[in-house]
C-alpha cells in the first residue's frame, strides 16, 4: 500500500531526478526512511571546496511533520564547523523545529536553507552550548527535548 | 442522408473553481495541493477517490489546500493555526461560486 508520505515523496524524488540545486546532489534515496545528499556551498565561503553529507529521514506524519535532518558524522565525514551545526551533527534551524516548518516545504527547501546557512557564515565556530548538548542529545534529532533545544543564538 | 446513432456515450471533464482561470502551468497537471502535492482535482492521499467527498478548502489569504490536507495540518500544534503558505492565522473562506449571471454569459459566449 502507498503511505500518503511516500507518495508526496515520490513526487518529491521525481523532481530531484530531473535536477537539483547547483551544490546539492541525491547520494542515496532506495528507501523511504533515509535519503543522503552532499551539500556544497558554491563560491567563496567558509566552507570552499568541502562537501558535507546530510541525511534526511522520514517517518509517515511527513510532510505533516517535519523530516529529522543532520549532517552525517564518521569516520569520513564530519559536521561543518558552523554556530547552528553541533559537532554529531544536529542542525538549529527554525524551518526543521516546531516553530518552522510548513507542510508546503519541500526536502530540497531544507537543502537551500541548509546551504545558505552555511554560505552566509562569517566565522567558523561550534555552538557556544556544544559540549553542553552534544552528550545529552538522542540520536534522532526529532527526538531533542524542549529544555535541551536551548538555541545557540540565546545561550 | 440519414444518420441513425446506434449508441453514444458522453465525456465530461470537471475541475475546481480556484478562482485562477488560467491555473494550468502548462505541465498539464494543474495546480497541486501545497501539502502533498497532489492536483486539487485528484484527491488527498487518504482518499480513494476525487470530487465532492474530497473537497477544497479557500483561506482568507487566497490560499487554496485539499480540505483533509489543511485539516490535518490544522489540526497539529506546531500548525499554531497557520496557513501553511504564508503563516497568517488561517480563516476559511466563503467558497467562492460565480454567479449565475456569469455562468450564464460564459456559456452563450
Amino acid at each position: 500500500m502507498a503511505l500518503a508520505h511516500t507518495r508526496r515523496l515520490n513526487k518529491e524524488l521525481a523532481e530531484i531526478h530531473a535536477g537539483t540545486p547547483v551544490g546539492i546532489n541525491l547520494v542515496n534515496a532506495d528507501t523511504f526512511e533515509k535519503w543522503l545528499f552532499t551539500i556544497e556551498v558554491m563560491g567563496t565561503s567558509e566552507y570552499e571546496a568541502k562537501k558535507f553529507l546530510l541525511m534526511f529521514r522520514f517517518d509517515n506524519t511527513y510532510p505533516i511533520s517535519a523530516p529529522a535532518v543532520q549532517f552525517v558524522v564518521d569516520d569520513t565525514h564530519k559536521a561543518p564547523v558552523h554556530p547552528h551545526v553541533y559537532s554529531n551533527g544536529h542542525i538549529c534551524a527554525s524551518i526543521l523545529g516546531r516553530e518552522g516548518w510548513s507542510p508546503v516545504l519541500t526536502v530540497i527547501a531544507v537543502c537551500i536553507t541548509i546551504q545558505s546557512m552555511l554560505a552566509s557564515c562569517k566565522k567558523k565556530e561550534p555552538p557556544l552550548d556544544n559540549d553542553r548538548y552534544v552528550p545529552r542529545a538522542p540520536e534522532n534529532p526529532k527526538k531533542v527535548s524542549i529544555s535541551l533545544m536551548v538555541s545557540p543564538l540565546l545561550a | 442522408m440519414k444518420v441513425k446513432i446506434k449508441s453514444w456515450h458522453a465525456i465530461a471533464q470537471w475541475r475546481w473553481d480556484t478562482g485562477n482561470a488560467d491555473h494550468d502551468e502548462g505541465d498539464g497537471e494543474g495546480d497541486v495541493c501545497g501539502i502533498c502535492r497532489v492536483p486539487y482535482e485528484g484527491c488527498c492521499p487518504t482518499c480513494k477517490v476525487p470530487g465532492d467527498d474530497c473537497p477544497l478548502i479557500w483561506g482568507e489569504c487566497s490560499h487554496v489546500f485539499h480540505m483533509h490536507c489543511l485539516l490535518k495540518w490544522i489540526g497539529t500544534p506546531a500548525s499554531k493555526q497557520q496557513c501553511p503558505m504564508d503563516r497568517r492565522t488561517w480563516v476559511t473562506a466563503e467558497r467562492k461560486v460565480p454567479s449565475q449571471a456569469s455562468k450564464e454569459s460564459e456559456v452563450s459566449a
